[in-house]
């Protein structure tokens, strides 16, 4: 964990409601892993008067890293940031995602929100030969995935959460991740898993996880905002996620 | 030199600077060892502790307002010996003096605690957190509970009832006094959709405990040491803070934001900021540069012969 500076080097409208912005970030901070992430918070150029809207580091998720330490990031289109805007940058934040040693099918939703932290596992997941599929649920439908690597089949589920040859992709995933909107993570997480469970036999451990999205006040373990249930165990976001296995909740 | 914070007398704790993390910030000392250099630190306020373990709140979360947020956790914790096992070892390694912070639930809990705590010898004081809504009663129980404790108590105060406590308290035999506690807000939460209460740090806390500051240093007796905290962002605030009659602060939210801040303040305020040297390039220099980092990067130039 460390805070270091960056500039936004360049920002690219993917689309209508996202756009990506590259930073070119310390070394240690490159080498970032699927489910890490940054906290971040625009700072002015002596590093001093602190901009105080908005007050909280915002929760960043890299979609992919770049060659000479760059990373992108994909953020909402109407995010107020500039090419040459100086950011504060807390992280890495939180652990890897951890895959079973043979995966090989894996089942990405992305459920009223952006897909981004999901995107970060693609490269890593292809090169060792993963079978990928994205599903794109509620306001996700509008996500345009023309940027994405071809060999990562996508859907676009209908308004009951129900896509093509779901039975089978729900079916055949080693392992499935979850990314929901922020503000409704519970319902939204809740709801996957009722629509996995009428699917599948049964949900085994280390199956089904879900990625948190909380606003964390700290990002280090020291203000318990972000402090969850699993396992019987109290775990906080920052610190131990973002992802926990949904079936062991509450 | 070194500054009491405490009332003089066989219970006086003294810290070499004016600053400290204050409680429910900083984790237990654990967290903040890589973003900052804690030596600069007069003393380290642990996260609220009591003697039974607390779970999280089930709404609990972060909501992010205006140049502010609300925080509302339940003070969730481990319970006084599960934190005392852990941390000791690490507490007795730190180069600076640990203030447990101590919540309770009933004046038994307090003496039970207070008794467990005064054979820490890892701890150099115990700040008892005073609940939000306390009445002048309870915290007089509260206080007497506490009486037994060997080693130097802090009250901190509530901000909802910060005036009424204060004198009473002070007669009534505290060592110091913290100023104030974070406000209490409510605000609707994106999450539920529902009216949530919490905890509100920010900027604009400032000048409201500021303002009670000072009026109490003027009420209460000048031996009775007073910790400000409450929305300290810089240097400059913490001086504010110093200059209406506190004798060290406590820096909350602003570490979350800029963990260097709570470092910086300290380092000014301990009189050991480097100065930018004149000629030096605009990267060659930042107010969170250390004296090493200075010395580092700016040779003494070889003498001629």
């Amino acid at each position: 964990m460390r805070e270091t500076q960056a500039y936004i080097e360049r920002i690219k409208r993917v689309n209508r409601s996202v756009q990506r912005l590259e930073l070119a970030v310390d070394p240690a901070l490159a080498e970032l892993k699927a489910g890490q992430a940054l906290l971040v918070r625009a700072v002015d150029s002596n590093y001093d008067a602190p901009l105080w809207y908005p007050y909280m580091r915002a929760l960043w998720f890299p979609v992919e890293r770049g060659a000479s330490h760059m990373l992108a990031f994909e953020l909402p289109a109407d995010a107020p940031y500039t090419p040459g805007q100086l950011l504060s940058l807390l992280g890495p934040v939180g652990q890897p995602l951890r895959f079973r040693h043979k995966l090989r099918s894996l089942l990405l939703i992305a459920y009223d929100s952006l897909p981004s932290p999901l995107l970060m596992i693609l490269p890593a997941a292809l090169k060792r030969g993963i079978s990928l599929t994205l599903v794109l649920m509620g306001s996700a439908r509008e996500y345009s995935t023309q940027h994405l690597p071809s060999e990562v089949e996508i859907f676009r589920a209908d308004d009951d959460l129900a896509w093509p040859d779901m039975v089978m992709t729900v079916g055949w995933a080693d392992q499935i991740v979850v990314v929901a909107c922020q503000r409704q993570e519970d319902s939204r997480f809740a709801r996957v898993r009722q629509l996995i469970e009428r699917r599948r036999k049964d949900i085994p451990a280390q199956l089904l996880f879900g990625i948190w999205q909380r606003a964390l006040p700290c990002g280090v373990g020291a203000c318990h905002a972000c402090m969850l249930r699993e396992h019987g165990e109290y775990k906080l976001q920052c610190v131990h996620g973002p992802a926990f296995d949904l079936t062991a909740m509450g | 030199m070194a500054i009491d914070i405490t009332r003089p007398g066989k219970h006086n704790l003294q810290i070499a600077t004016a600053v400290m993390p204050a409680a429910g910030t900083f984790g237990f000392g654990d967290r903040y060892r890589k973003l900052l250099d804690i030596r600069h630190l007069g003393a380290l306020v642990t996260n609220p502790v009591s003697l039974q373990a607390r779970a999280p709140a089930r709404s609990g979360q972060a909501v992010p307002l205006d140049a502010g947020l609300l925080l509302h956790t339940g003070l969730p914790n481990p319970g006084l010996r599960k934190v005392l096992g852990r941390y000791r070892q690490l507490w007795a390694s730190l180069p600076l003096p640990v203030i447990l912070h101590l919540i309770g639930s009933s004046p038994r809990h307090i003496a039970q605690a207070c008794q467990l705590l005064d054979e820490v010898e890892e701890l150099a004081a115990v700040e008892l957190g005073l609940p939000d809504d306390c009445e002048l009663e309870t915290a007089l129980e509260w206080l007497q509970a506490a009486a037994q404790l060997e080693k130097p108590l802090l009250l901190r105060l509530p901000f909802s009832n910060c005036e009424a406590l204060a004198l009473p308290l002070a007669e009534a035999g505290a060592d110091a006094l913290v100023v104030a506690a974070p406000p209490r807000g409510t605000v609707r939460a994106p999450q539920t959709g529902r009216l949530v209460s919490g905890r509100v740090y920010g900027p604009l806390v400032k000048p409201l405990v500021l303002r009670m500051l000072g009026r109490l240093r003027r009420e209460i007796p000048p031996d009775l040491p007073i910790i400000g905290c409450g929305g300290i962002h810089s240097p400059q605030d913490a001086r504010d803070y110093l200059e209406a009659g506190a004798v060290a602060v406590q820096v909350d939210s602003a570490t979350w934001l800029q963990p260097k801040m709570l470092e910086r303040i300290a380092r000014d305020l301990g009189g050991r900021m480097p100065t930018r040297q004149v000629d030096a390039l605009l990267d060659e220099w930042h107010p969170d540069m250390g004296q090493t980092a200075v010395l580092e990067r700016r040779p003494p130039a070889p003498q001629d012969d």
